[in-house]
């Protein structure tokens, strides 16, 4: 499906899941190379971008890293409609982390865009003594729910590009970037949605 | 009870900390910019200074600023000190002699060796506590939250290159746990929010974990103002009203920008949320932030409106340019001389929002409900 030629792709990427999983610390991770023991907890959300070279196209991500508590779940949809991909990520030493990664499963797949790339990131593997949700229930459901799942550590950087990679190989890439501002966010008729969305 | 794991770096850091004027450690040049909250402005660098213990530094740091004050600081703290009376017994008499003078000295800054007496004195609070005896300690003694796990993961997280919160377990963080444990019991249907912590933290810098408790309580349940605990309900009904409202000002008085916004599809929520959540106590140099904190508490929230009009008009020519990404990133990072309060506050005094702000407010409601009857339906068990 891919054609060839190089290509330069933007896509729209969302983080979701519960406080504290680690989606700021995968970001910094992922755009910066650093950890922070302690990182600040997000309030509303926040955007970064970051390119990957895979085969004969480069992707730029344009990353919405999202508040993790529930009450902010008003804002959320702003930042997953019309998201090409969306990582949600859990904490492996954490089982109602895992309950709420499915939840935003669910919400996705009911409400987000149906070609959404989705990736199940299980964080915090550096953790192993801590661990309370297991590789196989994790990916058991990740496979179920057609979802690609990887367990990372932002701290240790295990898998962090790895994820981000694999949901850049999975984009589909039939259109090229054509709006270079080209991000739906706003909850505005779908007319101009449709247009400026890279993958729907 | 605490799961987080533990980390040998902890505690106190091993390489001794330089840390501004109100206590947060400097940034190394290197350091991530844009995820840890910037610094003050480079006017405080010299107030810089280093030690063992940094806490310890921060006190002496207050204690030495107040004896070199120079001689005009002192008089403008003599005047604050007169207009207060002892224990803050001439307040309520001048205001209501006086509230000119004292919204004009107000604007200009209240001195910070008073500014936590002022704050409570100014929104109200100063009454609750005394109308209140023993009711904080019933509820952080002997009341239990449903929301104390949810506190305990962000404690770590809230001003985390402060020296006051840095330390694990340390009098700032147990301060901390204690004022949002015991407002989410007072208030259960609000508990405990992310962003919450940033305003009881800038509070507990200036006053007793009692104080801010109530100062929290003035705020939210309204003792002064209308009150704000719309913020932080299920749905965050304040906000999406808030940031309709903002919408709407910045196209009605900065049409190029609200323009230019529009074809580059920027949401109000994708940067003003913090804004209004934390009251720019969140990711903010801390200098602005008390300034503007002195004038909400006084005024009002339309405070915030204003300073994030005359953020956006003082940036408007540079932002019209960008396009989105580098506008996304632009309407986070303002540049530091946008920072600067005594060129930022005059502006945002001179623009008038009142009076919008009361007709978008009607609009709003016309489409949404009013605020109360949302509140009432989202509490409405499903």
């Amino acid at each position: 499906m891919a054609s060839s030629g190089n290509k330069s792709i933007n896509a729209k990427l969302v983080l979701l899941g519960d406080v504290g999983a680690g989606k700021s610390s995968l970001v910094l991770r992922f755009v910066k190379g650093q950890f922070v023991e302690f990182q600040e907890s997000t309030i509303g959300a926040a955007f970064f971008s970051q390119t990957v070279a895979v085969n004969d196209a480069t992707v730029k991500f344009e990353i919405w890293d999202t508040a993790g508590q529930e009450r902010y779940h008003s804002l959320a949809p702003m930042y997953y409609r019309g998201a090409a991909a969306a990582i949600i990520v859990y904490d492996i030493t954490n089982q109602a982390s895992f309950d709420r990664a499915k939840k935003w499963v669910q919400e996705l797949q009911s409400q987000g865009n149906p070609n959404m790339v989705m990736a199940l990131a299980g964080n915090k593997s550096d953790l192993l003594d801590s661990k309370k949700v297991a590789s196989e229930e994790a990916r058991t459901y990740a496979q179920e729910n057609g979802l690609f799942f990887i367990e990372t550590s932002a701290k240790t950087a295990t898998n962090v590009n790895d994820l981000f990679y694999e949901i850049a190989t999975r984009l589909p890439r039939l259109q090229p970037a054509q709006n270079p501002s080209g991000m739906v966010l706003v909850d505005r008729p779908a007319d101009r949605a449709s247009s400026a969305s890279c993958c729907s | 009870m605490e799961k987080k794991r533990v980390d040998e770096h902890e505690a106190v850091p091993a390489a001794l900390p330089k840390v501004d004027r109100f206590g947060f450690v400097k940034q190394e040049a290197n350091s991530p910019d844009g995820f840890t909250r910037s610094k003050s402005a480079s006017e405080y660098e010299s107030c810089s200074f280093s030690g063992d213990d940094p806490l310890g530094l921060f006190v002496a740091y207050f204690l030495k600023k107040f004896r070199v004050s120079d001689a005009r600081e002192e008089r403008r703290i003599r005047k604050w000190r007169k207009m207060i009376g002892v224990g803050g017994n001439d307040w309520k008499h001048y205001v209501r002699r006086k509230p000119h003078v004292v919204k004009r000295r107000i604007r200009k800054g209240i001195p910070d060796c008073l500014r936590g007496l002022v704050w409570q004195l100014i929104s109200g609070s100063r009454d609750l506590l005394l109308m209140n005896p023993g009711v904080y300690e019933q509820l952080v003694i002997y009341e239990t939250s449903a929301s104390e796990l949810d506190i305990i993961r962000d404690i770590s997280r809230t001003f985390p290159s402060h020296v006051f919160f840095q330390q694990r377990h340390g009098p700032g963080q147990r301060s901390l746990y204690n004022v949002l444990k015991a407002y989410s019991v007072y208030d259960r249907d609000v508990g405990y929010v992310q962003g919450m912590g940033f305003v009881a933290g800038l509070l507990l810098l200036y006053m007793s974990e009692e104080d801010a408790f109530w100062l929290l309580v003035a705020l939210l349940k309204g003792a002064v103002h209308a009150p704000m605990e719309g913020l932080y309900l299920v749905g965050l009904p304040l906000v999406q009203q808030y940031l309709f409202q903002l919408d709407n000002l910045v196209k009605e008085q900065l049409p190029r920008l609200g323009e230019h916004f529009a074809q580059e599809m920027i949401n109000p929520s994708m940067y003003a949320s913090q804004w209004f959540i934390t009251v720019f106590s969140y990711s903010f140099p801390f200098h602005l932030a008390l300034r503007i904190w002195d004038v909400f508490l006084f005024e009002g929230v339309k405070i915030v409106f204003k300073v994030g009009l005359a953020l956006l008009k003082y940036c408007q020519d540079d932002l019209v340019k960008l396009p989105f990404e580098k506008l996304i990133h632009a309407l986070r990072n303002f540049p530091e001389d946008a920072m600067n309060p005594d060129m930022l506050l005059p502006m945002a005094y001179s623009i008038k929002v009142s009076k919008p702000l009361e007709e978008l407010k009607e609009e709003y409601e016309k489409q949404n409900g009013k605020l109360s009857e949302r509140v009432k339906e989202e509490l409405q068990p499903s």
